[in-house]
């Protein structure tokens, strides 16, 4: 293989230099969550299942696709999926923690 | 905290104010993400936003979202945010209101508004009642179904609001659910573009009043009616007349350009009362 780039972008093989993180891409966050059960019954890879305390739990996490469609329907603002826009982690990363 | 919470915390006053007092299921929390994501794609500064809202379910937004924040009397949202828009008209102002606050209380507001083309983004959540006070019917609820008002049917038609705020002389309207989030983000950010009196109504769902006083079910089975109970503009011409019946249309209703923004006409009105020119 030569080092040269090739002239056509080949999406999986851009994907396939950036591996998914091997941790959680799902996460709930039960203080908010008032288990509407909207996020489980929407999710097209059966990610998130509800738990026995009426709260959505992530169960699958492996399946995850990223489709955000789970944090987008959440009324309660207590899904979020890592890496969801690059602008999204700029502003995480400024620090606007502590200010508010 | 915050780092287990989606990016959408930074909008919002999540420290004092939250978990909000919606209803699990409730369809407001859907619409407030998107006006975030909306206003997060339009790069706006946060100090030159101003959220204006009523009474109700729906407005209880200001409190939660981190703008300049006006909560008003009862369907004055759209008096209040003029005022405001004429005093300072570099202030980007969105209305925020429920069914019954914009159309029957405000509904004088709603179409004056329109005709003076004043510049503010209008959303109006559609849930079909009056959700605060006990599901009691409003100008929306569709002829037949059962409210705490209406036990045996309510029988007068409701009102279109997209068709009310064509014919006032809004310049962008358009119709979204909390089901299709994708799409709703992107007509509210059409309608934060717009230089003019833009209205955005967004079906949402009731579960509580209303789709418990109808039999409709939970918050995941009244999500799925709004997903099998509208259709695209495209999929509406296709459809024949009569597979069309009882099927709601979204989409982009009115995207038009050739009107004149008020605080535009009031600016050049002024600089022509100090110059001493006679209208006349």
């Amino acid at each position: 293989m030569s080092d040269k780039p090739e002239a056509g972008r080949n999406a999986k093989q851009e994907k396939a230099q950036f591996p998914e993180p091997e941790t959680t891409s799902v996460h709930i966050f039960p203080e908010w969550c008032k288990g509407c059960g909207i996020c489980v019954a929407f999710c097209p890879k059966q990610v998130l299942e509800m738990g026995k305390d009426q709260k959505a739990h992530v169960a699958h996490p492996e399946k995850c696709i990223r489709c955000y469609l789970c944090a987008r329907r959440c009324p309660d603002f207590a899904v979020s999926v890592y890496g969801h826009t690059r602008k999204a982690e700029e502003k995480r990363n400024e620090g606007t923690d502590g200010e508010k | 905290m915050a780092a287990h919470l989606p990016y959408e915390y930074i909008y919002l006053r999540y420290k004092k104010k939250f978990p909000h007092v919606w209803c699990p299921g409730c369809g407001i929390g859907i619409v407030m993400g998107s006006i975030i994501r909306a206003v997060d794609t339009m790069n706006w500064d946060m100090n030159d936003i101003l959220l204006v809202s009523g009474i109700g379910c729906t407005s209880r937004m200001p409190v939660y979202l981190d703008f300049n924040t006006l909560h008003t009397t009862h369907g004055r949202a759209l008096a209040f945010g003029t005022g405001a828009k004429l005093a300072n008209p570099a202030l980007k102002v969105i209305a925020v209101m429920g069914d019954g606050d914009a159309l029957a209380i405000g509904g004088n507001h709603l179409i004056h508004s329109a005709r003076r083309n004043i510049e503010i983004t209008t959303i109006i959540v559609n849930n079909n009642n009056y959700g605060m006070t006990g599901g009691q019917f409003s100008p929306t609820t569709p002829p037949g179904t059962f409210t705490a008002t209406t036990p045996y049917g309510m029988m007068e038609p409701g009102f279109d609001i997209c068709s009310l705020a064509q014919g006032a002389g809004a310049v962008y309207v358009a119709r979204g659910t909390v089901y299709h989030v994708m799409e709703l983000d992107k007509l509210i950010a059409g309608a934060l573009e717009k230089p003019g009196f833009s209205v955005v109504e967004v079906l949402a769902p009731c579960p509580t009043n209303f789709g418990r006083a109808n039999r409709l079910g939970d918050a995941v089975k009244m999500m799925e009616s709004l997903r099998d109970g509208t259709i695209t503009q495209v999929q509406a011409e296709k459809l024949p007349p009569e597979e069309r019946v009882g099927k709601t249309v979204r989409g982009v209703f009115l995207d038009r350009e050739d009107s004149e923004g008020y605080t535009a006409r009031y600016a050049r009105l002024c600089e022509q009362a100090a110059g001493g020119v006679s209208g006349k």
